[in-house]
């Protein structure tokens, strides 16, 4: 009796017997109920009076800043496509300056604090090429910061070939062009997917650090409405959920196209 | 493998749920911002001092307890005294009537009024300067100057940062006309960059900004007691006798440039 009903909470490839209920549904509902305790119970020991109403009056803020965090990763995550690609073919450059120049780029920016990028290219750089924009030193800094990943995940995929699958390529006479398009990209793209999609919700999340050169995006936003109000869980519990709210899509879209890119091998 | 699961759950539930053990009771735990040099600073070993470091100690010898300091950002101050984490804040803030809707505050132990840092090229000369469009002020979030610049100048852009250090770094490169704090960090500030900016000491509030030390609402003891040191602390000569160990240097400034000195409760 118990051994029937334990197949509940098995993978479907592991069950002796099919579910006698519906599994995704009871799982689903059991770990939110865990979940929902917890929080309950947290919230329920905290000596904290929550005062909605007053930052419900600053409900257009969030929404701005909702929005700009959204313009600024949307071009941020452009123009580090467009840096990522030529870096990641800096570093397989046979011509040593580029290829120096690439590694030395993709070393000082994953080895530093974005804190300290995002200060040092604002006040220093920017400043001295005269950029008094902050939003775009704030796309640009999020650019190169997540073009330096993206680079790495990139080159990773196209190391991750086979040598033999392209010496059989090439016996078989395509050209490069032909090896990228229909050997190397369709087998890089599905194994860089998860780590991309992982990427641009750092950066989405990243975006954040810009609110210390007073770029008004969704943390900065709620922020200020916390210094107005002194009501920080109501202005921070919402930014939560506006994070989650723009992330939660992009691992959504991103484990459909994984599916949709699977081949059997 | 049933015993194992058992034992996980058991264990996270132990993670979860232990440790709620009674809070200490009798220390004073004293939150401020060890960041606004004399009041609340650290010595070069990063040890907390400064006048209300000294203050927080004294007030604990009258009460018989024990003091802690906690080291909080200043828009943290209020949320950690609401939530129960410290007890007191004693942090140069200023009562203000949308501040004492959440927490209650002692009677005033000193006054300031805020001042201006403006950028050499900027053609502020006055406060009635600021509320045009075009105009760009930069404020340390949570502030008195973040909330008056809110509610007095509608049609300049405020830029919010989290650090004054940033605030006046703005005002130096020109990104902001100006910067709006108290005199005395203004003071210092145009001190040691003469040669890119002017200050504006000229006081142009109604009242002086009062100083309070806060605490939670329902702590009435404590804030009986509080009035009661603050009351005994003034007749015996204690703040005569920190403005003389902390502030020497400033009072012969502000003498000498004629204003009048603000630490004088």
């Amino acid at each position: 009796m118990t051994k029937k009903w334990f197949n509940c909470f098995l993978r479907e490839s592991d069950r002796e017997a099919p579910s006698p209920c519906p599994s995704t549904l009871l799982n689903a509902f059991l770990v939110a109920l865990f979940i929902l305790l917890i929080f309950i119970f947290s919230f329920s020991r905290l000596e904290y009076d929550f005062h909605w109403a007053g930052v419900w009056a600053y409900r257009a803020k969030f929404i701005r800043g909702l929005g700009m965090t959204l313009v600024l990763s949307f071009f941020s995550l452009i123009v580090s496509f467009l840096l990522r690609s030529l870096f990641a073919l800096g570093q397989k450059s046979r011509f040593l300056p580029f290829y120096f120049f690439s590694r030395f780029y993709v070393e000082i920016i994953r080895g530093t604090p974005l804190l300290v990028q995002i200060l040092v290219f604002f006040y220093v750089i920017a400043d001295a090429f005269r950029v008094q924009n902050r939003y775009v030193t704030g796309v640009m800094i999020l650019s190169l910061f997540a073009g330096a990943y993206i680079s790495e995940i990139i080159r990773a995929g196209i190391d991750s070939i086979g040598e033999t699958q392209l010496e059989t390529a090439r016996s078989l006479g395509l050209t490069r062009f032909q090896q990228y398009r229909f050997i190397i990209f369709p087998q890089v793209f599905k194994r860089i997917l998860p780590p991309l999609a992982g990427q641009l919700v750092s950066l989405i999340k990243d975006s954040s650090l810009l609110s210390i050169i007073s770029v008004s995006e969704f943390t900065l936003n709620a922020q200020e409405v916390n210094a107005y109000t002194y009501s920080t869980l109501e202005s921070y519990l919402p930014l939560a959920l506006g994070y989650l709210l723009i992330t939660y899509p992009i691992s959504n879209l991103s484990k459909r196209l994984e599916r949709a890119f699977s081949y059997e091998t | 493998m049933k015993g194992k699961v058992t034992g996980i759950i058991l264990f996270v539930s132990l993670l979860l749920f232990g440790g709620c053990g009674p809070r200490e009771e009798n220390i004073l735990n004293v939150g401020m911002e060890l960041a606004y040099p004399p009041f609340e600073m650290t010595d070069t070993e990063g040890n907390p001092t400064g006048i209300s470091v000294d203050m927080a100690h004294e007030l604990g010898k009258f009460l018989g307890r024990p003091v802690k300091i906690w080291n909080i950002s200043f828009d943290g101050l209020i949320p950690s005294l609401k939530t129960g984490k410290i007890d007191i804040v004693i942090s140069s803030m200023t009562i203000t009537e949308e501040r004492s809707q959440s927490v209650t505050f002692s009677k005033p132990y000193s006054k300031a009024y805020l001042a201006l840092l403006v950028s050499q090229d900027s053609p502020v000369e006055k406060v009635e300067d600021l509320n045009r469009k075009g105009r760009i002020i930069a404020v340390k979030k949570g502030t008195t100057g973040h909330l008056y610049a809110r509610e007095h100048f509608p049609l300049a852009r405020i830029n919010v940062f989290d650090k004054e250090s940033a605030c006046v770094l703005e005002v130096v490169q020109k990104k902001a006309d100006c910067f709006i704090y108290d005199q005395m960090t203004i003071l210092t500030n145009w001190q040691k960059n003469r040669d890119t900016t002017r200050a504006i000491l000229k006081p142009f509030q109604k009242d002086f900004e009062y100083w309070g030390m806060a605490m939670r609402k329902d702590d009435v003891e404590l804030h009986r007691k509080v009035n009661e040191f603050l009351g005994s602390f003034k007749e015996s000569g204690g703040f005569e006798r920190l403005a003389d160990k902390y502030l020497k240097e400033e009072k012969k400034t502000f003498e000498e440039l004629g204003i009048p000195f603000f630490f004088s409760p």
